[in-house]
C-alpha cells in the first residue's frame, strides 16, 4: 500500500534525502505562496456571496493549499539517495548454524525454514544484482556454497565475533550489506559496542532476519545462578537463582543445588508470571575444604519442552586457609568470653585476643607464636595487616595512638580486611570514637555526647534486611528464621549509636523498652574492606539462657566473624571474570599483587601454574596491567572441557610474595540450551544500530528490494522524482473534491 | 525464738528475690556472722561482674549451722571486702555488693560466676543438680570453697557427682592458664580459716593437704573450681585484720581474681 501511494518503497524515504530540482529559489516558492493567498483572500471576500462566518476562510484555505501544492510541484520535489551498483557490490550472507537452529517448530527446524527463505526466492533475487557470499556461523564463519551445508550443529552462537570474521575478511571487497538469519541466541552476552562501531564506521547495513518463536510454550530456564568464587569452609553460603518460565504460573518448582551429585540444599519456589525473572535464594553449606563443581538446577516439571536449560554448572573454591581476626578488648566482660567460645568452636577461624585485664596487663589468647603481639596493639602495618579481620571492643578511643587509628582506618581501606565495633562502656560515643578517625570508619553516626550505654535488659528484632543477611540466618528458611529470632532472649546492654549512614546495612534493631528501637547490627562496605557495628555486649545472654545444646549464639558469631574475614584479600589475590566457560576456550587471569603492607607491587614476577582435568599442567606468566598498578592479567587457553585449577605465585627479587588459586571450569555443549527463544530484541537493535532492517520470515521476501539502498560498497546516487506519486494527484483531488462538496452543501455552486 | 526470726525473714527475702529475680538487682541477707558490715551506697549500681553466692539448701548436714545452712558462711563481709580488690586491681566492672542466687529460679543464668563456701554441707536436690549442670554445661563456672577433711569432701561429693555422674575431679596441672590468667600461681600454699588465730594451725580436720581440684568440660575448660582444704572465704574475710596473715590473704585475693577473669576469658 505505501508503495503504491508513494511509488518508493519505505526503504527510499527512510534512507534518502528530500531535494528540490527546481532551478528557482526557494524564496520566490514562498513569495508565491504568499501572494496567491493574499489575492484568493481579496477574491473570496469579494466574491463570497451567500457565505458567512467562518465559510469564505475554510474556501480560501482549500484553494491556497491546492495553488500551494502547485507551486510546490514546479520546484521539481525529488528523493536523492545512494544505491548499490548491479552486479559490482558483494552482499554477505550469514546463517546461523548453532544447536538452538534445530529445534522444531510448526513441523520444521529453524535451519530449514532459513535455508527454504534463502533458496525459494532470497538467493536468487541476491544473486540478480549482487555478488553473494554465503556463510554459516556458530561461534566463527565459515564460507559454504549452498544452504544444504547447513547442519545445525553448532555448539555456541556469537554473533559479534561472526560479524566481526566477515568483516574482516571481506575489508578489501565492496561489501554492500549484510544479511543475517538467526534466531538471535547469542551465547556471549550480546553484541560489543566495538562490533557495532566498526560496522557503523564502514557503513554497512545488517539487515536480520528473526526465525523462532519469541516465546516458549512451556519451559522453565535458569537465566544466572551467583554465588562466590571463594569461601571458607563450613561456611553458610547463599547461591541467588534466576530463573523464567512460560506456561507454569502460579505453580509450584523445587529449587536445589547438588555438589557431586549430592543435594546440599534444596527448596520450593512458587512460580510468578511468564516471562518475569524470578531471583530466589538458595542457601547451603560450603562442606569441606577444596575445589567444587555445583549443579544449581529446578526438577523438570510436566510437559516441559527444553529440560536441558533447568541446571546450570558453577565452581567454588572452598579455602583451606584459617583466616585471622584480631580481638582488642578493654575490660573483662562476659562478651569476651562467649565469642572467643565461639570462635574456639569454628575450625575455620582463628580469633587472637588482646585482653586489658588490668591498668598495664593485657593477657593474649589465641596466639600461635608466643612473641607476636607480646607488646600489645601493633604499631606497624604489616604486624596489623597480618590478620583478616579486627573486632574493636570495650576500648576508648585515646587507648590507641594517632599511627594506631590511622592503621585501623587503613587495615580496612586499604588491606581490604573487615573491622567490628562492639558495644560496651568504652566503646563508641562512650569511648571518645565520635571526636577520632574512628568515627569515619563506623557505619553510624554515633551521638556526640556520652550516656548512651544502657545496661538494661533489651529485646531485639531483625529488619527486613536482617531477615534476608547471612550473618543472621540461623534457620535457613526466612520466616522461620524470623520467628526464631522472635524467641531469642533480651540482650543484656545496648549503645545507642545514632542512625546507620547512607549505603550502611542496618541489620538488626533492638527495642529498649519504653524507648524507640535503634540499630543494633549495622555494616557497610568501607573503601576495600567492610565495617560492622554490633552495639550490645550482651548477647552473651543467647549462650546462657538458652538449653547448652542450643548453637544459635555460636552460630549467629561465627557467621558474623566469616563476613568480617571472607573477602579479605590475601597479599596475593587471583580471579577471573568468567568462573564457567559455556562452550567457550579463552579465560582471563587475573591477580593483584601486594606487599605486607598491601601497596601494589608493580615489580612482581607473576606466574599461574594451571592442572588440567586430564592431570597434564602448563604455566602462563601473567604481565602487568598498564593503568593499574600492581594489576596482572594473562589470556589463556583451556583445551580440553573440566575443571582447571590455576595456583598463582607471585614474586619478586627471588623472594616469594604470595599465592592464590582460581578455579575455572570449561563446559561444552550445554550454551546453546539457553535463551532458545528467538531475540528480536538483539536482531533489531542489531538492524536499526547500523542502519538495516529486521524482518520476520514471513516478510523477508521485501529484502531484495530494500538492499540495494546503501551507502556502503560501490555506490551510484539516484534522484527519484516526487512529482508524478499517486498520493500528489490523491491530494490535489482531495482539495479540489472538498471545495465543491463544502459549495453544494453551503448552495454557492 | 531468734531463731525463728531468722528463718521467716530468710523467707521472706527469699520470697522477695524471686519476686525480683528477672530484675537481677541487689538484695541483702540476713546477716548471720558478728560482724556488721554497711550495705554499700552503690550498692544497686548495674555492672559487668557482681559477687554472685549460692544459696543452696543443707538438708540433714544443716545442724551445725541452723536451719538457714551453711550458704551464708562468710556473707557479707568476705563478699563485699574481696570485691573491693577486684575492683581495684582489675578493669572488671565490679559491684560493690554481692549477688545471692538460688537453684529455685533461673536469676543464675544471669551470673555466669558462681560462688559457694561449706559445701562440705550442701545438700542439693535432684532438680537442683540438673539446674547446676545446665548452669555449667552452657558455659557458667562455679568457684567452690572452705570445705576440710574427708568426711566433708564426701558429703560434697554426694551432691556434685549427682551433677556430673561421669566427669571426674581431677587435680588442676601448675600450668593450667587458671594459674596464669592474671596472676603467676604455679607456687601456692594452702590459705587457712580463722581458726588459725585460735589454733595456730592451718589446716581443719583431717584435711592437712590443700587441693585445687577441678571439673573439665569437653573442651580441656574448667567449670568447677574446688578449692578444699582451705577457706578464701575467711581469707577475704579478715584480710583487714593485723592477725590474719597478709601472705594468705594475698594468695586468696589472687586466687580469687584469677578464677574471676579465667571464667570471663574460657
Amino acid at each position: 500500500m505505501f508503495e503504491f501511494l508513494f511509488k518508493y518503497p519505505g526503504a527510499v524515504f527512510e534512507k534518502g534525502h528530500f531535494v528540490l530540482l527546481g532551478g528557482w529559489p526557494f524564496w520566490i516558492f514562498a513569495l508565491g505562496v504568499i501572494a496567491a493567498a493574499a489575492l484568493l483572500l481579496w477574491h473570496v471576500r469579494r466574491h463570497r456571496g451567500p457565505l458567512t462566518g467562518a465559510r469564505p476562510l475554510v474556501i480560501w484555505l482549500l484553494e491556497t493549499a491546492m495553488i500551494a501544492l502547485l507551486l510546490f510541484l514546479l520546484w521539481h520535489p525529488a528523493i536523492s539517495i545512494a544505491t548499490l551498483r548491479p552486479q559490482q557490490n558483494v552482499v554477505a550472507v550469514l546463517v546461523d548454524d548453532s544447536r538452538s537452529m534445530a529445534i522444531q517448530e510448526g513441523g520444521q527446524t529453524r535451519s530449514s525454514q532459513a535455508a527454504r527463505v534463502l533458496d525459494r526466492k532470497l538467493l536468487s533475487a541476491l544473486g540478480q544484482k549482487f555478488q553473494v557470499r554465503l556463510y554459516r556461523f556458530g561461534s566463527q564463519p565459515e564460507r559454504i556454497q549452498k544452504t544444504a551445508q547447513l547442519t545445525a550443529s553448532e555448539p555456541a552462537t556469537r554473533l559479534g565475533d561472526s560479524l566481526e570474521q566477515v568483516l574482516a575478511e571481506s575489508s578489501t571487497l565492496p561489501l554492500g550489506a549484510v544479511v543475517l538469519l538467526s534466531d538471535g541466541a547469542d551465547n556471549s552476552g550480546g553484541i560489543g559496542l566495538d562490533t557495532i562501531s566498526q560496522i557503523r564506521q564502514r557503513r554497512i547495513p545488517v539487515h536480520t532476519i528473526g526465525f523462532g518463536r519469541e516465546k516458549p510454550g512451556k519451559d522453565i530456564e535458569i537465566v544466572e545462578a551467583v554465588l562466590p568464587a571463594h569461601s571458607l569452609a563450613d561456611s553458610r553460603l547463599s547461591a541467588l537463582v534466576t530463573f523464567r518460565q512460560y506456561g507454569y504460573a502460579g505453580q509450584k518448582a523445587l529449587l536445589s543445588v547438588r555438589d557431586a551429585g549430592k543435594v546440599v540444599a534444596s527448596r520450593e519456589v512458587q512460580l510468578r508470571a511468564d516471562g518475569v525473572p524470578q531471583s530466589e535464594p538458595l542457601l547451603f553449606n560450603a562442606g569441606l575444604a577444596g575445589p567444587k563443581t555445583l549443579e544449581i538446577s529446578v526438577d523438570p516439571l510436566p510437559g516441559e519442552e527444553n529440560r536441558d536449560n533447568n541446571s546450570v554448572r558453577r565452581v567454588l573454591d572452598v579455602e583451606t586457609r584459617k583466616p585471622r581476626i584480631l580481638y582488642m578488648e578493654g575490660e573483662p566482660r562476659w562478651e569476651f568470653k562467649f565469642i572467643r567460645r565461639a570462635a574456639e568452636d569454628d575450625r575455620s577461624l582463628q580469633l587472637c585476643s588482646l585482653l586489658r585485664t588490668t591498668q598495664y596487663r593485657i593477657y593474649r589468647q589465641g596466639f600461635t607464636d608466643e612473641h607476636e603481639l607480646a607488646d600489645g596493639f601493633p604499631s606497624k602495618p604489616e604486624e596489623l595487616f597480618a590478620f583478616d579481620g579486627l573486632i574493636i571492643g570495650s576500648v576508648e578511643a585515646n587507648y590507641f595512638t594517632q599511627t594506631q587509628q590511622d592503621l585501623i582506618r587503613e587495615f580496612a581501606n586499604r588491606r581490604g580486611g573487615g573491622i567490628l565495633f562492639l558495644g560496651g562502656r568504652f566503646a563508641l560515643a562512650e569511648g571518645g570514637y565520635s571526636h577520632s578517625p574512628l568515627a569515619e570508619l563506623l557505619p553510624v553516626r554515633i551521638p556526640e555526647t556520652k550516656g548512651t550505654f544502657h545496661r538494661d535488659f533489651s529485646s531485639e528484632e531483625l529488619t527486613p534486611q536482617g531477615r534476608a543477611s547471612l550473618i543472621c540466618r540461623l534457620v535457613e528458611d526466612p520466616e522461620r528464621n524470623a520467628a526464631r529470632w522472635a524467641k531469642m532472649p533480651q540482650v543484656a546492654n545496648y549503645n545507642d549509636v545514632g542512625d546507620p549512614k547512607p549505603g550502611a546495612v542496618d541489620l538488626m534493631d533492638v527495642l529498649p523498652a519504653g524507648r524507640h528501637r535503634m540499630p543494633m547490627l549495622v555494616t557497610e562496605n568501607y573503601g576495600r574492606g567492610r565495617t560492622a557495628v554490633f552495639a550490645t555486649s550482651g548477647s552473651w545472654r543467647w549462650r546462657m539462657w538458652q538449653d547448652h545444646t542450643d548453637t544459635t549464639h555460636a552460630t549467629f558469631w561465627q557467621q558474623l566473624m566469616r563476613y568480617l574475614v571472607s573477602d579479605s584479600p590475601g597479599l596475593v589475590s587471583g580471579s577471573t571474570p568468567r568462573a564457567v566457560l559455556p562452550d567457550e576456550t579463552k579465560v582471563l587471569l587475573r591477580a593483584e599483587v601486594r606487599d605486607k603492607a598491601f601497596k601494589a607491587v608493580p615489580n612482581a614476577v607473576v606466574e599461574a601454574h594451571i592442572s588440567a582435568p586430564d592431570g597434564s599442567s602448563s604455566s602462563v606468566e601473567l604481565t602487568p596491567v598498564p593503568s593499574e598498578e600492581g594489576a596482572y592479567t594473562a589470556e589463556w587457553n583451556a583445551e580440553k572441557p573440566g575443571s582447571y585449577v590455576a595456583e598463582i605465585v607471585a614474586g619478586r627479587d627471588k623472594e616469594e610474595l604470595g599465592r592464590d588459586v582460581v578455579i575455572f571450569r570449561r563446559e561444552d555443549g550445554v550454551a546453546e540450551n539457553f535463551h532458545t527463544a528467538q531475540n528480536r530484541e538483539l536482531l533489531k537493535k542489531l538492524a536499526d544500530e547500523t542502519g538495516g532492517r529486521y524482518y520476520s520470515a514471513s516478510d523477508a521476501g521485501r529484502l531484495p528490494d530494500e538492499i540495494s539502498y546503501s551507502e556502503a560498497g560501490i555506490t551510484t546516487r539516484e534522484t527519484k522524482d516526487l512529482w508524478d506519486m499517486p498520493a500528489v494527484f490523491l491530494l490535489a483531488l482531495l482539495l479540489r473534491g472538498s471545495e465543491w462538496v463544502l459549495r453544494r452543501r453551503w448552495g454557492v455552486v | 525464738m531468734r531463731r525463728r526470726l531468722l528463718i521467716c525473714g530468710s523467707l521472706v527475702a527469699i520470697s522477695v528475690t524471686a519476686l525480683f529475680a528477672l530484675q537481677a538487682t541487689f538484695r541483702e541477707f540476713p546477716n548471720l556472722e558478728d560482724d556488721h558490715i554497711p550495705v554499700p551506697p552503690d550498692a544497686y549500681e548495674r555492672t559487668e561482674w557482681a559477687f554472685t553466692r549460692l544459696m543452696y539448701p543443707s538438708g540433714r548436714h544443716a545442724s551445725v549451722f541452723g536451719a538457714i545452712g551453711s550458704w551464708p558462711t562468710d556473707y557479707p563481709k568476705a563478699d563485699r571486702q574481696f570485691v573491693q580488690g577486684v575492683r581495684r586491681l582489675t578493669r572488671i566492672h565490679t559491684r560493690s555488693s554481692e549477688q545471692v542466687v538460688d537453684l529455685d529460679t533461673d536469676e543464675i543464668f544471669n551470673w555466669p560466676w558462681l560462688y559457694a563456701v561449706e559445701v562440705g554441707h550442701w545438700s542439693l536436690t535432684d532438680a537442683e543438680c540438673a539446674k547446676m549442670r545446665e548452669y555449667l554445661l552452657r558455659g557458667g563456672f562455679f568457684m567452690c570453697d572452705d570445705f576440710h577433711g574427708r568426711d566433708e569432701w564426701a558429703v560434697f561429693l554426694e551432691s556434685i557427682q549427682r551433677v556430673f555422674p561421669d566427669r571426674p575431679i581431677v587435680e588442676i596441672d601448675n600450668q593450667d592458664s587458671i594459674f596464669h590468667v592474671l596472676y603467676d600461681l604455679g607456687e601456692r600454699v594452702q590459705v587457712p580459716g580463722i581458726q588459725y588465730w585460735y589454733t595456730g594451725r592451718i589446716w581443719e580436720k583431717d584435711g592437712k593437704t590443700p587441693h585445687w581440684r577441678a571439673i573439665y568440660d569437653d573442651d580441656g575448660r574448667v567449670m568447677v573450681a574446688i578449692c578444699f582444704n582451705q577457706d578464701n572465704g575467711d581469707a577475704w574475710e579478715w584480710a583487714d585484720h593485723p592477725r590474719y596473715p597478709e601472705r594468705y590473704a594475698s594468695q586468696a585475693y589472687r586466687m580469687g581474681i584469677n578464677y574471676i577473669i579465667y571464667a570471663m576469658t574460657h
